[in-house]
């Protein structure tokens, strides 16, 4: 099994194959829960992959909603402290929007002082694309550059061919898997690949179609020209937008229990005016508007100076969750192409 | 990970989510795209909504009073003491001196089997829960005019409509999912009127916002009824066909001319007749109201008036229409539908019908008291009295949401034996001669009734802490060790018994509850569920209209501004679990009231000044905010906060009819704290 | 030996990245612990903790730090908050100024000596101290702001022939909330001219009563490097003086604080606009966050 860089798993091979996978791993996948599609703990059986991407991001592999950093024990004064290790794990279906979310989170979690519970999921987990072969609706990765064909950043890639798929590997763990599990691959056909583009090409038209479609270097010119008073008039404050978004990562820190107890770190939002609050009142970003503006300021501008990316892969979640109505990429209409 | 559907605990939206669970932990929570109210979305409370589970301060072991110190004891011993004591005061007083209050943030299944263990087992219709304090005008009021308490139409119908009416409901705040939907519909073309006399962010966005005095409800409802009477804009062929009375309203509300309710309530008469054409000219009006409606001493003539605007102008039984108590927690509805009430049995059949106690009686295989039992508040003034001495409280927090603290606080101590039933340490439980640590709304399988009478499974994602049980468990408990047969294997069989003695639930059982649960009246296993009341005919026969007068306002020299309550977006009622999540502690860490700033120039307040807030009942000392959020003479405070309880402020004077307390307008006075 | 190395690290340090010490780990969420040793009271909301590491490997974390940087520190049970150190790396023992503001500051001032506190750090870039070798310096604090300030001072006070003239200006609300004022008599003795003032008389007060401006008016410094920390306000208006005097923009280095809750660039609480406190700062030069503050 040298010598190709493309294979091809059919259909009814991909469940043993998931099967053998979790015999030394966690397998992460889109299941059903009550019939709609959610990342979690795959238990054998059907997978959800026809659905569209769910509504939240694999990132909380990650970068988990709620996690311990640590525990306290006290004893006569002292303190003794736990750290849990990070669990090995396999995200299967992962869509090049929510990859490329992970490339810009490395960029700020990975780099320069490393956050080390970060890292360590990081090394301990084995991403598994798929191709976004049937885009949702209001999705626009193809205009941020981050679909609906995965650009490297995973172990190995899958497109849904119809009668089966296309595996691609992008890493050591990616090969050794192909190899581990060879009786369920068989060498692509040149035609495969061409089928791929083609798919792929089809589904950056449908986006295209379905909009919206945006120039990010025209949306970074736009910010200074919104209303942002009357965008955060009409703002209720759920916080949805970045608690939804797998490129957001800030995070609040708390303990919990007197005299032992944990230090639990959860995801936080800016748009909460606590946020930014300090202890004597001062707000430095008082009103939602101007938090608003902050939110785009700091995927537009701010991680792109840091980390070479855009902080926004178009996937589209953050209009799908507001509650204020507000669909957040028409505040930009002057930058639509 | 495991994600598990659930409802949310908060509000009566009643919004379906997914609890993110890792190695048995609860560490997050998404929206349901599917689910019919969330469709994706979730308010700040909702995105937080598990937070609260796991906190160190969760009750974890049964606590029973001894020597005076609250020490731990073991379930048998608890739940024992509990039947004992229940049973001694029977005997020595009569049952009628024994009462249950449970709890909106239970489970059907949970308030059903309370309220059986009042009935059947302590033999008094002594059982009330929170309903009494927030929609029991409605229950009386809509129950006069139009046959049911409930919300007529499912919340997403309001997207069709083209004027919607919203008064008394602060929505962006309290019910996030409604307005969303409120917010959709106006973009699609509907007239937003807001009547509040606060600013409200649901007042900045209408498009028209009316800001009547408080407690002048019926004359401004009366004013619009008027107008568009005056305008021809009633719906004639509605008023023959399907109601009674609408001619003695007629000749009443010819008084309220837009001068007269100019002079009362201070709306301009202007903006009057503006709200009185966009809401009669509309072919689909709906009226959407909330606390600040039902929350006065007038509160059922407040409900009458807005059910002869929606009666007259035809607005009922259509896609669009319709008449919406937005219901403040997330099962007050089904409490009230289990028979939560002293007055009725599940589904509302009376208990002073006999033919209903028949049923009832050979349903549970026991004999039920005939006479109706004590209101919550009332129970507060039969135990300060001594008639009432046992008393059963279930996820309950009075010392912090009734009327007048200090009289709770004399109630509460003065019964012979208290038993609360909770997840965390309260005011209350503090009181308490037993404690029962119960499951939270992520630990147990049930289901609650939401504000759109939606029927919705409830799943358990995580197991309580240390030995605390769901509730449904410590009741069957509690009814067996009192003599009633109470072997349920599961809530699922609980659901079972209420599905045979509840007409409106009959169709309902757990295999039938998909992502959109069912909406009563669902009477039986193939009826559909019904999203629309009133579509063909009133249960009542027909509508009734009812000429209903603006009441004698209440005015004290001593007392020159008028104080009104309410929450905030991000605590919910006694801030027992939203204080307990960082998030939302952090965004409103304190309490404070809120001034208009010409108020306070008059009294040398500014921001973050103290001050002293006195009413002819109680006061208590808070920091001030200005804000054009609330109009000169009126102050406003939330009441979330034990250590500014704004219920220290708030008066008894109760609704006639529903017994409702006048929480949302008490006469008070203002001066900088020493 | 300790102090030579301490003076070269803090130079190194000032300004550019992170001061490492030997045993923490500045990007672990873990801290390490910290013995109460000693609790001075600077006013009636405020007092200085003297910290000594309590496990060996840790102990470096006590002299290598630059002035200007801060620590997270903890109350187990209550939390983590940002605090500046208030001693130099010059001297020994590790010291935090402390000021009652929220729940956290309050634990820690609940402390006691012999009590554990956790620290992680330092962080943060300090002052240039390097870069101000060589010139005239002026130090200008205000209210709480002024702990950082001390840190620097003392730091400029053990190594006073690197420096030209150096000039300390100070304002607190009333007498009773001036600190370290027993420092003052210390400073002035190694020539470094010192100016204090009060917004508010009363009776034991007999200096000044007046704005830190009034204090630049009388004592005219003269044009050089500055270090300020203070209220929004006060720092506008002491730059705006020493632009007027001379100062080029450059060479006005602020200490801003903000809400933090990680101190490595990760939780984004302290942002400011493309900056982060925790990271870039808290030390920024008036260029840079002149329009921002």
């Amino acid at each position: 099994m040298t010598g190709t860089s493309a294979f091809f798993l059919r259909r009814e091979d991909l469940v043993p194959l998931l099967e053998e996978l979790a015999e030394t791993l966690e397998v992460v996948a889109p299941v059903l829960v009550e019939g709609e599609a959610a990342f979690a703990t795959w238990r054998g059986g059907a997978l959800a992959l026809d659905d569209k991407n769910p509504l939240a991001s694999p990132m909380e592999f990650f970068l988990p909603k709620k996690e311990v950093l640590f525990r306290y024990v006290q004893y006569s004064g002292r303190y003794t402290f736990s750290e849990d290790p990070p669990r090995a794990r396999l995200i299967f279906g992962m869509r090049p929007c929510d990859l490329q979310a992970l490339k810009v989170i490395d960029g700020i979690f990975g780099a320069e002082l490393p956050d080390i519970p970060y890292a360590g999921r990081r090394r301990s987990t084995i991403i598994v694309a798929l191709n976004c072969t049937s885009p949702g609706e209001g999705c626009f990765c193809r205009s941020m550059g981050s679909g609906p064909g995965a650009e490297g950043g995973y172990d190995l890639l899958l497109t849904d061919l119809g009668r089966g798929y296309l595996v691609e590997p992008g890493s050591p763990a990616g090969v050794y898997i192909l190899r581990a599990h060879q009786r369920h691959f068989e060498e692509a056909d040149p035609e495969d690949q061409r089928e791929k583009e083609r798919l792929l090409a089809l589904a950056g038209e449908e986006i295209i179609k379905r909009g919206p479609s945006l120039n990010p270097e025209k949306i970074r010119e736009a910010i200074d020209g919104v209303d942002w008073e009357e965008a955060g008039r009409r703002c209720l404050a759920c916080g949805g937008c970045s608690l939804v978004c797998p490129v957001c990562h800030c995070f609040s820190v708390l303990d919990q229990g007197v005299p032992d107890g944990e230090r639990l770190r959860c995801r936080d939002t800016c748009i909460l005016s606590g946020f930014s609050r300090m202890t004597s009142g001062a707000n430095p970003r008082p009103a939602l508007g101007e938090r608003l503006r902050h939110w785009y300021l700091d995927k537009f501008v701010y991680i792109p100076e840091k980390t070479g990316l855009f902080g926004c892969v178009g996937c589209g979640r953050c209009s799908r969750v507001c509650l204020g109505e507000v669909d957040r990429w028409s505040l930009f209409k002057e930058a639509a192409e | 990970m495991e994600k598990i559907a659930t409802i949310c605990v908060y509000c009566g939206c009643g919004c379906g989510l997914f609890l993110h669970v890792e190695d048995g932990r609860i560490v997050g929570a998404s929206p349901s795209p599917a689910h019919p109210v969330s469709r994706g979305r979730l308010c700040v409370k909702g995105w937080l909504a598990a937070d609260f589970v796991h906190h160190p301060d969760r009750l974890k072991t049964p606590l029973v009073r001894k020597g005076g110190r609250m020490v731990r004891g073991s379930w048998d011993e608890v739940l024992s003491l509990t039947a004992r004591r229940f049973k001694e005061i029977r005997e020595e007083s009569g049952p009628d001196a024994l009462a249950v209050l449970t709890s909106a943030k239970g489970t059907n299944e949970e308030n059903y089997l309370l309220a059986k263990l009042a009935r059947a087992a302590l033999k008094t219709n002594n059982v009330d829960h929170v309903a009494r304090l927030c929609h029991a005008p409605s229950v009386a009021g809509l129950g006069f005019a139009l046959g049911s308490g409930g919300m007529t139409n499912p919340i997403r119908s309001l997207l069709s409509s083209g004027a919607i009416l919203v008064t008394g409901s602060n929505t962006t705040e309290q019910h996030p999912l409604v307005a969303a939907h409120i917010l959709e519909a106006q973009s699609r073309g509907a007239t937003l009127i807001v009547v509040d006399p606060r600013r409200t962010q649901m007042a900045q966005l209408a498009d028209i916002h009316l800001a009547p005095r408080l407690g002048t409800d019926v004359s401004w409802t009366n004013g619009i009824l008027n107008l568009i009477i005056d305008l021809g804009l009633v719906d004639e062929d509605f008023i023959i066909k399907r109601t009674e009375g609408f001619s003695a309203l007629k000749d009443l509300v010819v008084q309220y001319t837009p001068v007269e309710v100019e002079r009362i309530t201070g709306i301009p008469s202007g903006d009057l007749e503006k709200a009185a054409v966009a809401f009669g000219e509309a072919d689909r009006a709906a009226v959407v109201y909330a606390m600040g409606t039902t929350q006065h001493s007038c509160g059922t003539d407040n409900v009458l008036a807005l059910a002869n605007l929606v009666l007259a102008t035809g607005n009922v039984g259509r896609d669009g229409t319709g008449i919406y108590p937005l219901r403040g927690h997330q099962n007050v509805q089904g409490a009230c539908d289990m028979g939560a009430l002293p007055s009725v049995y599940p589904g509302y059949q009376k208990v002073e019908d006999p033919a209903a106690r028949e049923r009832m009686e050979a349903a549970w295989g026991t004999d039920l008291p005939a006479e109706p039992g004590l209101t919550a508040v009332e129970m507060m003034e039969a135990a300060e009295e001594g008639r009432l001495k046992g008393v059963y409280i279930s996820g309950e927090n009075p010392m912090i949401s009734y009327p007048d603290r200090d009289q709770v606080m004399r109630a509460l101590s003065s019964l012979e034996f208290l038993a609360v039933a909770d997840i965390f340490p309260t005011e209350t439980t503090a009181l308490a001669d037993v404690v029962l640590p119960v499951a939270s709304f992520a630990e147990k399988d049930g289901t609650f009734t939401s504000t759109e009478r939606r029927v919705q499974r409830v799943r358990r994602a995580a197991s309580p802490p240390g030995e605390a049980r769901p509730e449904v468990e410590v009741a069957a408990d509690l009814l067996r060790r009192l003599g009633v047969d109470a072997d349920y294997a599961s809530p699922e069989e609980v659901m079972a018994e209420i599905s045979s003695v509840t007409p409106s639930y009959g169709g309902i059982s757990y295999q039938r509850l998909g992502i959109s649960g069912l909406s009563w009246p669902c009477p039986s296993r193939d009826h559909p569920g019904t999203e629309i009341l009133h579509q063909g005919s009133f249960p009542i026969g027909r509508g009734r209209f009812s000429a209903v007068e603006q009441q004698e306002l209440a005015e004290d020299l001593d007392y020159p501004l008028l104080l009104t309550t309410g929450r905030s977006l991000f605590h919910f009622h006694t801030g027992t679990m939203t204080r307990r999540t960082h998030l939302l502690d952090r965004e409103r860490p304190k309490a404070a009231v809120d001034i208009n700033p010409a108020d306070a120039a008059a009294l040398g307040v500014r921001s973050g000044t103290m001050v002293v807030v006195e009413s002819a009942t109680g006061s208590l000392e808070i920091e001030a905010r200005l804000t054009e959020e609330v109009p000169v003479g009126t102050v406003y405070i939330p009441f979330h906060f034990a250590e500014a309880p704004a219920n220290q402020l708030t008066a008894r004077t109760l609704d006639p009819t529903s017994k409702i307390p006048g929480l949302k307008r008490t006469p008070v006075r203002i001066r900088r704290a020493e | 030996m300790k102090m030579d190395r301490s003076k070269k690290e803090a130079d190194a340090n000032g300004g550019t990245k992170i001061g490492r010490a030997a045993g923490a780990k500045p990007e672990s969420y873990l801290p390490i612990q910290a013995e109460v040793v000693d609790i001075d009271v600077e006013s009636s909301n405020t007092y200085l903790l003297s910290l000594r590491p309590m496990d060996e490997e840790d102990e470096l974390v006590a002299v290598n730090y630059s002035p200007g940087q801060f620590l997270m520190v903890s109350v187990f049970g209550l939390g983590e908050c940002p605090i500046s150190i208030a001693s130099s790396p010059t001297r020994e023992p590790l010291q935090i100024c402390v000021r009652e503001a929220g729940k956290i500051t309050q634990g820690i001032m609940a402390a006691r000596v012999g009590d554990v506190l956790g620290i992680r750090g330092p962080f943060g870039n300090g002052f240039p101290v390097g870069s101000m070798r060589g010139k005239n310096v002026l130090i200008a604090g205000g209210g709480s702001g002024f702990a950082t300030l001390r840190s620097l001072i003392n730091y400029i006070a053990d190594d006073r022939r690197d420096f030209r003239d150096v000039t300390v200006v100070y304002g607190a609300r009333t007498s009773q909330d001036l600190y370290f004022t027993s420092e003052y008599g210390s400073w002035q003795a190694a020539k470094i001219e010192v100016g204090i003032t009060v917004d508010m008389m009363d009776a034991s007060w007999k200096g000044n009563v007046g704005l830190v401006t009034s204090l630049l008016a009388d004592l005219d410094p003269v044009p050089g490097t500055a270090a300020l920390c203070g209220p929004p306000m006060m720092i506008r208006a002491v730059a705006r003086d020493l632009l007027g005097r001379g100062f080029i923009e450059p060479e006005i280095y602020i200490s801003l604080e903000r809400h933090m809750k990680c101190g490595v660039g990760k939780c984004e609480h302290c942002t400011m606009g493309r900056y982060h406190v925790c990271t870039n700062g808290p030390i920024f030069s008036y260029d840079v966050v002149g329009d921002l503050i």
